[in-house]
């Protein structure tokens, strides 16, 4: 069963294409990362999810819910966290649980409030006058307290400092340790990814898509020192998925072992010679797979 | 649920509303004031001339404020949804979109409602204290258009502000302003009576259309 469905669906802009025919499932009681680099229509997608957007075709379904058509019972069981940390900021920090509270029956006020008591704020601080950061607290404690079987988490990153991200993931492990709850996150620090999720998938510009699980791609995906003599650089093909000679040390990502690699590059760029495969991060893959720029 | 919608938008408005409770008692005392000094510098037989011969307005200084708080109360309310796209945060509440804006509308009408019926009765109170009883409730017949010029620019106001299209903002707003033009034709005493049912029912229409941007700003592509 899929906590999320989107089926074939294509975005526009105006003139431009965002997304064409994109498909992609979250299956429930996963952890689901959606990465891509700024301006590839994260953000959009998770609109479209939760039915503040209409795709040009395809469909999204969300806890088995057409998403333009959630129901109300539905939506309570979605937690959503929206760009920005968007929140009520006239509200203070008692007024805004006071005007959640009502609408989950399974509301956990004394974890809402395990997070804003670590702000060493009075309850009546006015979220309007807080810092990025500390707003960010406060809204996620929001819907950690709802306790809804998904979340949806557009860039919760956004303005933690690392030590808040670290509780903010110790949080979120308590959380899945319930059992039965889906999470689908995006987020620009690629290395939290690491430790959190089960699957990664990969958005691209044009809407190219890529989903592993996390151990597949960790364990697939090479990345290989190679040098050049007078040659060009080889070009991402079949095989290699991205080439980057910016830096020191020219590089090659591909999904291949070394002598699948090295049998590539001799067929077709003799010049080039494959040296060392390299140790990465999650954030070295996913700049390997997407580029820096 | 409702007591957390109510909760809301009363921390949106109170201190909009609170200061419109200020400036219309602040208009009645005014009146009230202006009233008794033409009172005592001018003869009643004057006063009594130039209201029921020349048919001189003697209490227009309230005129325009029911239109001025409607769209103040609305803009209090509905700014705050509209900056950053925050009416995603309520379409996400586990409430059905249409019973949530009718809360809101209803809510916001109440607020101004109440201030419109201060008026009603500070108006009342202020023409009984030197007129028959009948001037004081022909002054309220004459004022009906404005307090449903309240109403209007409430609606008016509520209808721009939700509304996602750019293109159907100024619509709303032009045709918020031909009603309230619609409703300042009059210069007299109970010009609006045999007209009042009409533009009354077709004021209450803008109840249902408030659905309509929020259901826009949901569906849109």
């Amino acid at each position: 069963m899929s906590a999320i469905h989107v089926d074939r669906i294509t975005h526009r802009y105006g003139r431009r294409t965002l997304y064409r025919d994109l498909s992609f499932r979250v299956p429930e009681g996963r952890v689901v990362a959606l990465l891509g680099k700024n301006g590839v229509g994260k953000t959009t997608l998770i609109r479209l999810l939760m039915g503040f957007l209409r795709p040009s075709g395809g469909s999204c379904r969300v806890l088995g819910e057409d998403s333009h058509d959630l129901s109300p019972a539905t939506r309570a069981r979605i937690g959503l966290l929206l760009e920005g940390h968007l929140t009520y900021d006239f509200m203070s920090i008692e007024q805004i649980e006071r005007f959640h509270r009502p609408f989950y029956p399974g509301w956990r006020r004394e974890l809402y409030y395990d997070l804003v008591d670590r702000l060493g704020l009075p309850y009546s601080h006015r979220i309007g006058n807080m810092s990025c950061g500390q707003r960010s607290q406060v809204v996620l404690g929001l819907i950690f307290a709802q306790n809804p079987e998904l979340m949806i988490l557009d860039d919760y990153s956004m303005g933690l400092d690392a030590g808040y991200r670290r509780l903010f993931l110790d949080y979120l492990q308590d959380y899945l340790n319930q059992g039965g709850k889906t999470v689908f996150v995006t987020s620009h620090v690629v290395q939290d990814m690491e430790s959190l999720v089960d699957e990664v998938i990969f958005l691209q510009r044009g809407g190219e898509l890529l989903q592993m699980d996390l151990a597949d791609f960790r364990r697939d995906y090479r990345c290989y020192a190679f040098e050049r003599e007078g040659t060009e650089p080889p070009r991402p093909d079949a095989l290699i998925r991205s080439v980057d000679t910016h830096g020191g040390q020219p590089r090659l990502y591909a999904f291949a072992e070394r002598d699948g690699v090295e049998k590539h590059l001799t067929e077709h760029w003799p010049g080039v010679t494959l040296g060392e495969e390299l140790a990465m991060t999650l954030e070295d893959a996913f700049i390997g797979l997407t580029g820096k720029y | 649920m409702l007591g957390a919608i109510i909760l809301k938008e009363w921390l949106k408005i109170r201190w909009v509303w609170g200061a419109a409770l200020l400036v219309h008692l602040g208009m009645l005392v005014y009146l009230l004031l202006a009233m008794r000094h033409q009172f005592q510098v001018e003869h009643s037989e004057m006063i009594w001339y130039w209201a029921f011969e020349l048919r001189r307005l003697l209490y227009t200084q309230i005129q325009y404020l029911p239109a001025l708080t409607g769209a103040v109360i609305a803009a209090a309310q509905f700014g705050p949804e509209m900056l950053g796209g925050r009416f995603r945060l309520s379409l996400h509440l586990p409430v059905r979109g249409d019973l949530l804006v009718w809360c809101w509308v209803g809510f916001g009408a109440l607020m101004g409602g109440l201030l419109a019926l201060l008026d009603g009765a500070g108006l009342y109170w202020i023409i009984s204290i030197w007129f028959p009883r009948e001037a004081a409730e022909s002054a309220l017949l004459t004022a009906l258009p404005w307090l449903l010029g309240g109403w209007v620019a409430y609606f008016g106001a509520t209808l721009a502000l939700l509304e996602p299209s750019r293109a159907r903002r100024p619509v709303y707003a032009g045709l918020t302003l031909a009603f309230l033009a619609l409703l300042d034709q009059g210069h007299g005493y109970q010009e609006y009576d045999r007209i009042m049912p009409q533009l009354t029912g077709l004021a209450l229409l803008l109840l249902p259309a408030v659905i309509l941007p929020a259901h826009r700003y949901r569906h849109r592509g």
